[in-house]
């Protein structure tokens, strides 16, 4: 859809009194009324001390709440905010603010598409999302995600965190394994609330007809490192520091987690076939600042009801994961869901074989495909399980070797997912 | 008498005749129509077959969980199926006005009742297939959300599910075909009636710890549930 379309005119006048920029950073203060304002001082003060002369916009994708625009156009009269000055920083140029409403319903994927329309119009060079509703904003990490797509040229910057050890499990032990496996691309976090990324990125999103499409409204940032990839454009990583957790959202409500996570990435296996079916093997992906940082702090976890959960999920589930494992992984599971719960380990050959056949099944759709992505959640519970139990006691070095090894058990069995994946439905009954 | 019994003969043979000569046009008509009829079910096959495949129908059916119902029951894939039913019904149509050509007493009245009560029974079939798909996919949709949720007893939920929309399905179909309405609906309200007081009854008062364990969980107590598995992300 042309961005001229579906923009709204009051945006439209905005954004042509704004004229150029080099920089533009998009955030939705969907949800986030409470934090939106300590987002924008901060953003504002990242761009004027880092970026003294360049050109640079806050784009505000609102929801229509008067309260969150307000706070982005607020004490000017106009909309567009010019030449407002924090004490001590002395910026060259002068700072726009554009507030937006939703042009449908409010989600991630809406205010993407406004901000790339935006940044489109606006001939942005560089930009960055990044979202009001965590705590961890700084100036810092505002510069650190826009300078590898202003400066070197990066089209798509992905955050890196610290983080407890215990924590961004799926993101270990699923998500970042199989998109580098499989995309060829060691993207760590290719789920985030905050990445930057360049204009031309922006510009072959934007032209893109996917907007409609449940996996892009709720999570696009993956969707968009993977259309980086498969234009052979450049991506990063960058280091952000403490990863912290949204103060509102899905949180641990594992099974909206997996909808929006591995239901996106199914959904990019899909469309991007003809990439990842001819995708050898994987790049390392250059990283600014630290490579990658675990706490051990303790966390207050009830190991037993994890357990408990993965075992009753799987025995209850029986009928529904026969139709999408492979017999023999499905015997596999079985037999390791009888085994007593100190002694229960989830093989990561086992691991990467079931999802291989969840990918498989999603494409095939042998059963409802939102279905098919929940039914993974026992699964996972039980993967979740033995990982920790498994590095209770493992340093960050040695869980960092387990990672690699997973990674490597994901390339390997890459064959096993493609023979899968171009196989005919089977009929079970 | 000679003369009599010859002249009987030459009735009997010129009625013959007069039969013959009366039916073979018609029974060519019947022949032509249902030659016809083939080639027509054949072309209409052929073409919805067409407009199906653009429409991806078999994906939705494989995606709302229909086509493994067909699976199950050795049939083809949902446009297939479709297809190959519109060429049957509309062969039979072309055969029975074939047949109605004949001129056959009796036969013609079963015809236009056959005709009349084919909608129906379409119409039922519908109503049965699409109550197991919907049952189907809410059953599962039940199960796994109460499966994820650490529901004590989530297979109860979903045949419950299973059952009430088998039944509604079941009443709306015989309803449909007019067997016996009244009492298909009075049968209906009262199996459903007692099933759902009996549920009640038995959820209220023989499984009190459970119905409170169940609202502690649902309204009280879930974030802590949650707040002990890690963060995935």
């Amino acid at each position: 859809m042309a961005e001229d379309v579906f923009l709204a005119d009051d945006l439209l006048r905005q954004l042509m009194s704004v004229g150029e920029v080099d920089l533009l950073v998009g955030m939705s203060s969907h949800n986030a009324a409470n934090t939106v304002s300590q987002a924008v001082r901060t953003i504002e003060e990242s761009l004027q001390r880092n970026f003294v002369r360049q050109r640079v916009v806050i784009v505000n994708v609102g929801g229509g709440h008067q309260d969150e625009d307000s706070v982005v156009a607020k004490g000017h009269g106009n909309l567009v905010e010019k030449d407002v000055r924090l004490p001590g920083i002395t910026s060259l140029r002068t700072s726009h603010r554009v507030t937006a409403n939703f042009s449908g319903p409010p989600s991630p994927g809406i205010a993407l598409h406004t901000i790339l329309a935006a940044a489109d119009l606006l001939r942005a060079r560089a930009c960055a999302v990044v979202s009001p509703a965590t705590s961890n904003l700084t100036s810092d990490s505002i510069a650190n995600l826009l300078r590898p797509a202003y400066l070197e040229k990066f089209d798509f910057v992905a955050p890196l965190y610290t983080r407890n050890k215990y924590q961004g499990l799926l993101a270990r032990n699923l998500l970042y394994p199989m998109s580098r496996a499989l995309f060829g691309c060691g993207i760590r976090e290719l789920f985030s609330d905050e990445w930057g990324f360049s204009g031309r990125l922006a510009a072959l999103c934007l032209n893109q007809d996917v907007w409609h499409e449940e996996a892009i409204r709720a999570r696009p940032e993956a969707w968009m490192a993977i259309s980086a990839i498969s234009s052979d454009f450049r991506c990063c990583q960058t280091f952000l520091g403490e990863k912290s957790q949204a103060v509102k959202g899905p949180g641990t409500d594992i099974v909206e987690v997996l909808r929006q996570t591995v239901g996106t990435l199914f959904w990019c296996l899909e469309t991007q076939q003809s990439l990842w079916l001819d995708c050898q093997r994987s790049q390392p992906v250059p990283t600014f600042g630290t490579a990658h940082e675990l706490t051990s702090e303790q966390t207050d976890l009830d190991r037993h009801r994890i357990f408990e959960m993965f075992r009753s999920g799987v025995t209850e589930l029986e009928p529904i994961l026969s139709s999408i494992l492979d017999p023999e992984t499905h015997s596999e599971i079985r037999s390791i869901v009888s085994i007593e719960e100190e002694k229960f380990r989830f093989k990561s050959d086992i691991w990467v074989r079931t999802l291989y056949d969840f990918a498989a099944s999603y494409h095939h759709a042998v059963i409802n495909r939102d279905h098919l992505v929940q039914a993974l959640a026992p699964l996972y519970r039980g993967m979740t399980y033995s990982f920790l139990v498994e590095h209770a006691d493992s340093s960050p070095a040695e869980m960092e070797a387990a990672s690699e090894m997973l990674c490597v058990e994901f390339e390997l069995q890459k064959p096993y997912l493609m023979e899968r994946w171009k196989a005919k439905v089977e009929v079970k009954s | 008498m000679r003369q009599t019994i010859l002249e009987g003969l030459e009735q009997v043979y010129s009625n013959l005749v007069h039969m013959v000569a009366e039916f073979l046009p018609r029974f060519l008509v019947m022949l032509i129509i249902i030659v016809i009829g083939l080639l027509v079910a054949f072309v209409l096959k052929y073409i919805l077959r067409a407009l199906l495949g653009l429409t991806k129908l078999d994906r939705l059916s494989e995606e709302a969980g229909a086509s493994r119902f067909l699976r199950m029951a050795h049939l083809p894939p949902m446009t297939e199926l479709l297809s190959r039913s519109i060429f049957w019904v509309t062969w039979i149509g072309f055969i029975l006005v074939g047949l109605s050509v004949l001129g056959v007493a009796g036969l013609q009245e079963q015809i236009s009742r056959l005709f009349r009560f084919l909608p129906e029974v379409f119409v039922a079939i519908l109503i049965l297939f699409l109550g197991a798909v919907i049952a189907n996919f809410l059953s599962r949709a039940a199960l796994l959300a109460a499966v994820n949720a650490g529901h004590p007893s989530p297979k109860i939920l979903t045949w419950s599910i299973r059952f009430v929309i088998g039944i509604l399905a079941i009443s709306m179909t015989l309803e449909e075909l007019g067997v016996a309405r009244q009492t298909v609906i009075s049968a209906f309200s009262i199996i459903f009636g007692a099933s759902m007081l009996g549920l009640a009854i038995a959820f209220g008062l023989g499984g009190q710890d459970l119905a409170r364990k169940c609202l502690e969980r649902y309204l009280g107590d879930t974030k802590k549930a949650k707040d002990k598995e890690p963060q995935p992300l």
